[in-house]
C-alpha cells in the first residue's frame, strides 16, 4: 500500500473493506448483491454509487446504515468495526448512521406532523435539553429550506410536495446530528425543477457541516454533479471507480462507457453496441466477469476468469480484462 | 419516411378540465399543437402538468370525470369528437394509437404475446382473418427485434425492455398515423431506456408514422424530437426546435429554468440551479401568467394579464418577455 493512501485511510470516516451480503434464494443457493465490496469516506466527501437497477446499491446502503447484518467484510466507522455490532451498540450507532430513501411519500407517515417527525429522533438522541427541542426543529426546517418554519411545523405530509418531503426526510436525517447520510435515489422520483434544489442542499450540507453522503443513483449526470468520486457497480462487483472528473474524462470499463452513451443529452448519438438487456447474475459460484453476457469486448478469458480491480492510473481502478 | 408539411395531428384550441366535488381542476388550457406526418414531437413538463390529460384526450380515452370545455382535436383531418362509438372503435388503433405511461400493466399477465397481439388487431379489424393476424404478429416481433419464439411467452417471462418492445408492436399493429407514446420509458434503467428509443427511432423511420412522445425527461426528448413542446399548469408555453433549446437561446423564463436545472454529464462546468417554489394548484391557478409565483422576471403585468401566444422566429411562447412587435423586429 502506498504512503498516501495509508494516511488516507488513517483519516477516513468511513472504511469498507471487502464487504458481502448473500441473499437464500431456495434450494440452498444464494445471490450475491453485493461481492467484496471496499471504499472509504473522508468527512464532508460525496461517493456516488452508480449502476442498474439489481446492482446491489441499495444492498450496500443498508449495510452500511446497518439495517442489514453483512454476510462478512469489515464496515470501520469512526475508528470501529460495526459490520456486526447488536443492540444498544446499534442503537447508538443511528446517531451516526442515516438513510434517506427514494420514495419521499413512502418515507413520512401520514398521521403525523412535520414537527411530530422531527421531535421523536431530536428528543431521542439529542440530549441537550428539552427546551431546546423546539429551537432545533426550526433550526433544522430552516436549514433544508421549508419556510416560514411555523407554517412547515404544523402540516402534515399529504399537505406537501414530493420535493418538500424529500427535504422533511432530509431534515430528519440530520436531528440526530449523523457523520454520514446514505441517500438512496433521493431525486429519481421529483421533478426536474426540484431536482437541483435537493442536491444543492445536499452540497451546502456536506460543505458546512462536514456530512459524508453516500449518494446512490443510476444517472452519471448527478453522479458527476455531486459525487467526489464514482464507484460503478455491475452485478454486485466495483466495475471501475475514480474521481469523478477522471471517471467521466476517461472511463475505461465497457459498462462505464456503455453507461455513458446511454446517458441522454451526451451528444453520443449513434446506437448502442447490442446488448441483451440482460439482468446480471447474481448467482453465488458464477465464474468469470459479471458483465462478460453483455459486454462487446468479451473474450475467453473473461468467461473464465473475474477481472481483479487494478489501479490503471493514479486514483483510478477498473475491473476488467480489456480496458480501453 | 421524410417529414412532410401534411399535418397528422392538429390540436386547436383545447381546453380539459376534471370535474371533482371541490371545483374544476383546469388539466389541460388553451393548447394549440399540430404534428405533421412522419414528424416527431416532444411534450415535456413536470408531474401534473397534464400531459397525460393531453393525450387521454386526443385519444378520446378520457375517463366520466373529464370534460373537453373547448376546442377542436382532429387527427388525419378527422374531428375525433365527431365521430360515433363504432367509427371511434376503428379508428383508434388503426389511424391513432398509444402506448400508456403504465406500460407494465397494459399487458394482460395471463395471455401469451401472440394472443394479445392477435386479439388487438382482430378488436380494430374485425374483416382480418385470424391467420393474418397471425402472420401480422410475426412481422412484428421481427419489427421490433424480439425473437419470434417470444410469441408463445407470457409477459412475466420477458425483461422489463421485451415488454416494453411488445407494447410498442402492439400499437403499431394497424400502421396508425399517429402513436402517442405516453414516458414510454420512464421505468426502464438508463441502458435499456435508450436501446428502446434507438429502436423507436428505428421503426419510426423505416415505417413512418408521426409520435407525440411525451415526458417529464428534458434531455430525452430534446434528442428524440424534432420539435419540443414545453408545458406547464396545463399550457404549452414554449413550442422550439429541438436544435434550439439550449442556454444561448432565448426561451421562456420556465424553459430556461429547466435547462439551468439539468447536470451535464460532459459540460465542463457543473453549476445547477433549480427553479424556487412548486407547481401551482390547477383549481386555483395564479391570476396572470401561471408561472409568475416561481418566475424570476415576473413583472408587474405578469400577475394581471395573462400573456399570449407570440410567434419570435421558429418559436412560439407565451410570455409578456416577447413582445410581438419587438420580437418580429428582430426576426
Ligand atoms: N380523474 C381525475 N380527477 C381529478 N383530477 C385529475 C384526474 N386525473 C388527473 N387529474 C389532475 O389533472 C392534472 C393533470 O394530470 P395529468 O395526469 O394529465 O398530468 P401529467 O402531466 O401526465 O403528470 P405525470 O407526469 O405525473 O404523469 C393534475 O393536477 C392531476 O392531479
Ligand atoms: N432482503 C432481500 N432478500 C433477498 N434478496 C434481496 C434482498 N434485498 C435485495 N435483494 C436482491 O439483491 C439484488 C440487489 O438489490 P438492490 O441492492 O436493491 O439493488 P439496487 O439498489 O442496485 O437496485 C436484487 O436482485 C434484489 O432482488
Ligand atoms: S472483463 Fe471482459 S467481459 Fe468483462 S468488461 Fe472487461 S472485456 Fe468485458
Ligand atoms: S409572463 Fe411574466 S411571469 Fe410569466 S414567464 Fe413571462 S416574465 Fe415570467
Ligand atoms: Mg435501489
Ligand atoms: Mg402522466
Amino acid at each position: 500500500m502506498s504512503e498516501a493512501k495509508a494516511t488516507l485511510e488513517a483519516t477516513a470516516l468511513v472504511d469498507v473493506r471487502d464487504l458481502v451480503v448473500r441473499f437464500p434464494v431456495g434450494r440452498g443457493r444464494f445471490i450475491r448483491p453485493v461481492d467484496h465490496v471496499s471504499f472509504s469516506l473522508q468527512p464532508g466527501e460525496v461517493l456516488a454509487l452508480v449502476g442498474e437497477s439489481g446492482s446491489g446499491k441499495s444492498t450496500i446502503g443498508k449495510a452500511l446504515v446497518r439495517m442489514i447484518e453483512p454476510s462478512a467484510g469489515e464496515i470501520w466507522v469512526a475508528g470501529r468495526d460495526v459490520a456486526h455490532i447488536r443492540g444498544r451498540e446499534l442503537k447508538a450507532y443511528r446517531k451516526d448512521a442515516q438513510m434517506v430513501f427514494q420514495d419521499p411519500f413512502g418515507s413520512l407517515n401520514p398521521t403525523r406532523t412535520i414537527e411530530q417527525h422531527l421531535a421523536f429522533p431530536v428528543r431521542k438522541y439529542r440530549r441537550d435539553g428539552q427546551g431546546r427541542v423546539s429551537d432545533l426543529i426550526d433550526e433544522l426546517l430552516a436549514k433544508v429550506g421549508l419556510t416560514p418554519v411555523s407554517e412547515t411545523r404544523r402540516k402534515y405530509p399529504h399537505e406537501l410536495s414530493g420535493g418538500q418531503r424529500q427535504r422533511v426526510a432530509i431534515a430528519r436525517a440530520l436531528a440526530v446530528n449523523p457523520k454520514f447520510i446514505v441517500a438512496d435515489e433521493p431525486i429519481s422520483m421529483l421533478d426536474v425543477s426540484i431536482r437541483a434544489g435537493i442536491l444543492k442542499l445536499m452540497n451546502e450540507l456536506r460543505e458546512e457541516m462536514s456530512i459524508a453522503f453516500l449518494y446512490i443513483t443510476h444517472d452519471l449526470a448527478s453522479a458527476r454533479y455531486i459525487g467526489n468520486r464514482i464507484m460503478v457497480l455491475y452485478g454486485g462487483k466495483v466495475m471501475e471507480t475514480a474521481p469523478s472528473a477522471e471517471l467521466i474524462r476517461h472511463p475505461v470499463h465497457p459498462y462505464t462507457r456503455l453507461l455513458f452513451a446511454a446517458t441522454p443529452g451526451t451528444r453520443h448519438q449513434g446506437p448502442l453496441p447490442e446488448t441483451s438487456n440482460r439482468p446480471p447474475n447474481l448467482l453465488e459460484g458464477r465464474v468469470g466477469c459479471p458483465f462478460a453476457d453483455r459486454c462487446p469486448l468479451v473474450a475467453d478469458v473473461c468467461r473464465s476468469q473475474e477481472p481483479p480491480l487494478v489501479e490503471v492510473a493514479p486514483g483510478h481502478y477498473a475491473a476488467c480484462h480489456h480496458p480501453g | 419516411m421524410a417529414e412532410t408539411r401534411d399535418p397528422v395531428l392538429q390540436i386547436e384550441d383545447l381546453s380539459v378540465a376534471y370535474v371533482t366535488n371541490t371545483g374544476l381542476v383546469h388539466a389541460v388550457s388553451d393548447v394549440n399543437l399540430t404534428v405533421h406526418r412522419g414528424e416527431i414531437v416532444g411534450l415535456v413538463g413536470e408531474s401534473g402538468s397534464g400531459k397525460s390529460t393531453m393525450a387521454y384526450t386526443i385519444m378520446r380515452l378520457l375517463r366520466g370525470d373529464a370534460v373537453v370545455t373547448k376546442g377542436r382535436v382532429r387527427v388525419l383531418g378527422q374531428d375525433v369528437y365527431a365521430l360515433s362509438e363504432k367509427e371511434l372503435r376503428a379508428f383508434r388503433w388503426s389511424k391513432m394509437s398509444m402506448v400508456f405511461q403504465s406500460a407494465m400493466s397494459a399487458l394482460n399477465p395471463v395471455m401469451t404475446v401472440e394472443t394479445q397481439i392477435v386479439d388487438t388487431i382482430l378488436a380494430h379489424r374485425p374483416d382480418l382473418s385470424r391467420q393474418a393476424a397471425r402472420e401480422r404478429a410475426k412481422e412484428l416481433l421481427d419489427l421490433v427485434r424480439i425473437d419470434q419464439k417470444h410469441l408463445q411467452s407470457y409477459p412475466h417471462e420477458l425483461s422489463g425492455g421485451m415488454r416494453q418492445r411488445v407494447v410498442i408492436a402492439i400499437a403499431i399493429a394497424l400502421n396508425p398515423a399517429l402513436v402517442i407514446m405516453d414516458e414510454p420509458t420512464t421505468a426502464l434503467d438508463v441502458v435499456v431506456q435508450r436501446s428502446i428509443l434507438d429502436e423507436i427511432r428505428r421503426i419510426q423511420e423505416q415505417v413512418g408514422f408521426a409520435i407525440l412522445f411525451v415526458s417529464h425527461d428534458f434531455s430525452l426528448v430534446a434528442e428524440l424530437a424534432s420539435r419540443v413542446a414545453i408545458m406547464y399548469a396545463g399550457r404549452i408555453v414554449e413550442l422550439t426546435p429541438s436544435h434550439l433549446l439550449k442556454l444561448s437561446e432565448r426561451h421562456h423564463p420556465y424553459t430556461e429554468g429547466l435547462l439551468k436545472a439539468i447536470p451535464q454529464l460532459t459540460a465542463d462546468e457543473v453549476t445547477i440551479q433549480g427553479i424556487g417554489g412548486y407547481p401551482p394548484d390547477l383549481q386555483d391557478l395564479p391570476p396572470g401568467c401561471a408561472f409568475h409565483p416561481r418566475c424570476p422576471y415576473a413583472m408587474d403585468v405578469c400577475k394581471r394579464v395573462r400573456p399570449s401566444q407570440v410567434l419570435a422566429g421558429e418559436k412560439v411562447l407565451e410570455c409578456h418577455l416577447f413582445n410581438e412587435a419587438e420580437v418580429n423586429a428582430h426576426v
